[in-house]
């Protein structure tokens, strides 16, 4: 008797997970641009106007500097808001709300006053959408105490972290990458859309998982590197060689003890990042690693995206890209490194 | 040996004559499905829509991702 596959894209996972918030706390509601009637740019509001009515799901005006804004104060009387910001490439004008009203709300008010909001935002490029639509950011946000910072690889991690957002009494920011969502127009990496059980069940933030268990060398992603990673780990199979990958799921908090549990057994490590490579994630991965008593085999090393602005052109745009023929002609470098 | 099950765009998914596309195909060639499993999630102007697996079977895919597709078209075979 075979079980119902129940697969589901990261798009509907995210909305599903929604709905079982605001069926059981009418406490929590959402606002952003074309979050109602279009059900999001990214299809994460699916069915929730209808379901839901639009005092609960309410379409804004393009200010996120207002509905961020408003989020913050419903957040602090009592509610538990969820806004999309829809490329996080706009948070400049609405910075303020997220890190000096949101990220210290319950610091400054002793604890007294929480806020329970997730700021749920689309990150990445790869389609052709230049350089205000197309980055990641991973960093910018990460680097803010008070703020927590997640992002699914797969619909499973997406409805149990988005559940465990809703459910955290402070700002929890919901990265998802657009080549994930199953939205046609951007493409969808198959490895994203897995089984969804229909019950409510959460994702801890701040845990990351082995996606791949491997002897010889760690490749650390979250989001679509870690497909990135899993390609390659593939590939590099065939000829031998045994990488784990590590998928961090959570940014911040970062899971410094699964990256040194990866690295004290691989004594190798490459991070992929396809934000900027300069002060970002994979510096922050690198340096958890080398603090942790290593006895390396090969220098740990990061695949990043460029210092530059996104391009416009795919032609210029996609070599900047990190892929998983990248990861393997790094591995094999490092891995020759050693053999010489 | 039965004949295989025709996964078709229904007719009444979208009102109009216009095309729409498949997004996602949620299942693979050669996979087992069971009947009333998604299979496929279908956009028609920004809105999304799933097909619907019609009997149980192995799925044969004709129509690949990013596909633009009208109401009535054949995308896919379920194979007893």
């Amino acid at each position: 008797m075979s079980v119902t596959k129940r697969r589901l894209t990261i798009a509907k996972a995210m909305s599903e997970a929604i709905a079982a918030a605001m069926d059981k706390d009418p406490s929590v509601l959402v606002l952003g641009e074309d979050i109602g009637r279009l059900g999001g740019v990214f299809g994460t509001t699916q069915g929730l106007l209808d379901r839901f009515g639009a005092d609960r799901v309410r379409d804004t005006p393009i200010s996120e500097t207002a509905f961020i804004g408003a989020a913050v104060g419903l957040a602090a009387s009592g509610m538990r808001p969820i806004v999309e910001l829809m490329f996080v490439d706009f948070f400049g004008v609405c910075m303020d709300a997220i890190y000096n009203l949101a990220a210290k709300q319950s610091y400054f008010s002793g604890g007294r006053v929480p806020c329970p909001m997730v700021l749920m935002t689309s990150v990445g490029g790869g389609y052709g959408d230049a350089g205000q639509h197309s980055q990641c950011l991973y960093a910018t946000f990460a680097h803010l105490p008070g703020l927590k910072v997640v992002m699914p690889s797969n619909s499973h991690d997406a409805k149990g972290l988005m559940l465990s957002a809703i459910a955290d009494p402070n700002p929890v920011v919901f990265m998802f990458h657009k080549a994930l969502q199953g939205m046609g127009w951007l493409g969808t990496v198959p490895g994203s859309i897995v089984h969804v059980p229909v019950e409510d069940y959460t994702v801890p933030i701040g845990r990351a998982q082995v996606a791949k268990p491997g002897q010889d060398i760690t490749l650390v992603g979250v989001g679509i590197t870690v497909h990135y990673a899993l390609e390659a780990a593939n590939s590099l199979a065939a000829e031998g060689i045994d990488a784990e990958v590590l998928d961090l799921r959570t940014i911040a908090p970062l899971d410094r003890d699964a990256i040194a549990a990866s690295v004290r057994k691989t004594r190798r490590l490459i991070v992929v990042d396809d934000d900027y490579t300069s002060f970002g994630l994979s510096a922050e991965v690198m340096a958890s690693a080398v603090e942790c008593s290593v006895d390396w085999l090969s220098t740990p090393s990061r695949l990043a995206y460029p210092d530059v602005p996104v391009p416009f052109s795919p032609a210029l745009e996609h070599p900047l890209l990190p892929s998983a023929s990248k990861i393997c002609e790094r591995v094999r470098s490092l891995l020759r490194r050693r053999a010489a | 040996m039965n004949s295989p099950v025709p996964v078709m765009i229904p007719m009444d998914l979208w009102d109009e004559e216009g095309e729409g596309v498949i997004a996602t195909w949620l299942c693979k060639t050669g996979e087992r499905v069971d009947e009333g499993a998604a299979l496929a999630e279908v956009m028609y102007e920004k809105a999304s829509m799933e097909i619907a697996a019609p009997a149980s079977g192995r799925l044969l895919i004709l129509i690949e991702a990013e596909a633009p597709v009208h109401r009535g078209q054949l995308i896919a075979r379920i194979e007893a």
